[in-house]
């Protein structure tokens, strides 16, 4: 199953001018887990909502497996969709179990079908015990945990999640992300995400937006690769001298230390400061790639 | 599902409140004959009607279920939101059918015999339920044209306003939506209201040409629940 999109636009009409939320991009989603990182306002959600249908495009084709999006198509393209959104509050009044049977009954789903998964998948994401517990009750973390086990009801061939660790303790972000590996098996699973954490533990491919466009699509190897011979580690002797050096270069992270400030550059050539070279990470890579005219 | 969707829609908080509003409009609103009970409540449950239902599906757009919802097909997310107006009507007309029977022991106005009285009540029964059917369709509909509850309460309450007072009586007679409760009951005597004279569509003089009234809030809701599909489409 994949997903192609070419030269999508999607513009929004706002009092006196138009803005583009997604600008002439083009992308091609292939089978099993694949990131979407950007910063907030890159257009991740926009792009979502028209892959789910919510949204048309302005211009452009949109395609799942050589099925258009197009009105006539949308409930073809529905069915095989399971979406977990940014922000959803789940009826605060049903049990887990009735909240899921009620999701699962208007998808259409047979009943008896609906029982199994809905045990099914609360058994592996660990809510079996609390299915009689009412929406409210639950922590963050296991209502959405219910709410991916919604998107997984009707067994869609493209599930696409939005930012599904927003909020989330440290344990409950890992569990979300196994689950999600666990799901992209025979499944094209978009996450979307500007988490870059997220996306190194999970995807190996991904792609990253700014401004409505794609500045990158592929490999997370390739993406890391990009940065090699750009990242430099330095130690500083005082604050000052590094508030110096941080409105020079690009500084990827800083550490206070008993020797020093430690800081992690990003630049195109060496800074002429004594540092040393490093290994580039996915933070590093996608700091590179975010700032390629700047640095 | 209509249990799912009774909790859904009828949380015991929103039982409580209706509850209350009945018993404390009853309390406060005094009436000396039967028929003014009648006159007294259509607008009250009308107001309340448009509170009460304006939230029906608006609900799944504020905590951003209805993004999940657009997936499911057009057919079952109506039939939903019919299941759960039909369900908050049937309670609006229970709470109506007990306030009438609340004014009635708090007041005791002054009555006739018993099929007369009978006869009163369920001629209210029936305009009520086309009011409360009509002012809770509206307001959810509104609601959902807006994607604001509050914006659906105000256009109802603008039309509300409207209709219910001397310039909307004058200005539309026997089609105003409030026909029943402002037909001309002026001039009536009490013994001349309540004569059973037995001849065909009178009842002890009270002409049913408010009926009207009634005739076109369904004609609305008709046209309203043929509207719905595409507003859900666009907006919702």
């Amino acid at each position: 199953m994949s997903i192609q999109i070419k030269n999508l636009t999607v513009e929004f009409q706002n009092k006196s001018n138009k803005i583009k939320a997604i600008d002439h991009a083009s992308l091609e989603i292939p089978s099993g887990m694949f990131g979407l990182l950007g910063e907030n306002g890159a257009g991740k959600t926009t792009l979502m909502r028209v892959l789910t249908t919510i949204l048309p495009s302005t211009s452009g084709t949109v395609k799942m497996d050589g099925i258009p999006y197009t009105e006539k198509n949308y409930p073809k393209i529905q069915r095989r969709i399971g979406y977990l959104p940014q922000e959803i509050d789940l009826y605060p009044s049903l049990t887990v179990e009735e909240c899921l049977e009620y999701l699962g009954s208007l998808s259409e789903i047979p009943k008896e079908t609906c029982r199994k998964r809905i045990l099914y998948y609360l058994e592996k994401t660990s809510l079996l015990e609390h299915r009689g517990k009412k929406m409210r009750q639950l922590s963050g973390g296991m209502k959405r945990r219910v709410a991916l086990v919604q998107a997984l009801l009707n067994d869609p061939d493209f599930l696409i999640v939005d930012e599904p660790t927003t909020g989330l303790d440290p344990e409950e972000r890992i569990r979300i992300r196994n689950l999600l590996v666990d799901f992209s098996e025979n499944r094209t699973v978009l996450f979307s995400t500007h988490v870059i954490e997220d996306l190194a533990a999970t995807c190996s491919r991904l792609a990253v937006m700014k401004k409505g466009k794609f500045l990158y699509s592929g490999s997370m190897k390739e993406l890391v690769r990009m940065a090699d011979g750009h990242v430099w580690t330095c130690r500083l002797q005082d604050e000052a001298m590094a508030r110096q050096v941080e409105a020079r270069y690009l500084c990827s992270s800083k550490q206070l230390s008993e020797d020093g400030v430690r800081m992690r550059l990003v630049c195109e050539s060496r800074p002429e400061i004594q540092c040393t070279p490093a290994e580039p990470t996915l933070e590093d890579a996608y700091l590179y790639l975010e700032n390629l005219e700047s640095v | 599902m209509m249990k799912t969707e009774w909790k859904i829609c009828l949380p015991a908080y929103k039982l409580c409140y209706a509850l209350c509003f009945v018993v404390f409009f009853c309390v406060i609103r005094g009436v000396t004959l039967t028929y003014e009970i009648g006159v007294a409540l259509e607008p009250a449950m009308a107001l309340f009607a448009m509170l009460f239902c304006a939230n029906t599906y608006t609900q799944e757009i504020s905590s951003g279920r209805s993004q999940i919802q657009r997936l499911y097909p057009m057919d079952n997310r109506l039939r939903s939101m019919a299941e759960r107006l039909f369900l908050q009507e049937i309670v609006l007309l229970l709470l109506s059918a007990a306030g009438y029977g609340l004014s009635f022991l708090l007041h005791r106005p002054q009555t006739q015999d018993t099929g007369t009285e009978i006869r009163i009540f369920l001629i209210f029964l029936a305009a009520v339920l086309v009011t409360l059917w009509f002012w809770g369709m509206l307001s959810n509909f509104l609601s959902c044209l807006f994607r604001n509850r509050w914006a659906g309460i105000g256009c109802c309450l603008a039309l509300w306003i409207m209709t219910d007072s001397s310039f909307g009586k004058k200005s539309f007679g026997n089609w105003n939506l409030f026909s029943y409760a402002l037909r001309d009951i002026k001039g009536l005597s009490f013994s001349s209201y309540y004569s059973v004279s037995g001849a065909a569509g009178s009842y002890g003089g009270t002409d049913f040409h408010w009926i009207y009234g009634k005739i076109l809030c369904i004609l609305l809701c008709i046209g309203i629940a043929l509207m719905m599909p595409a507003v859900l489409k666009k907006k919702g």
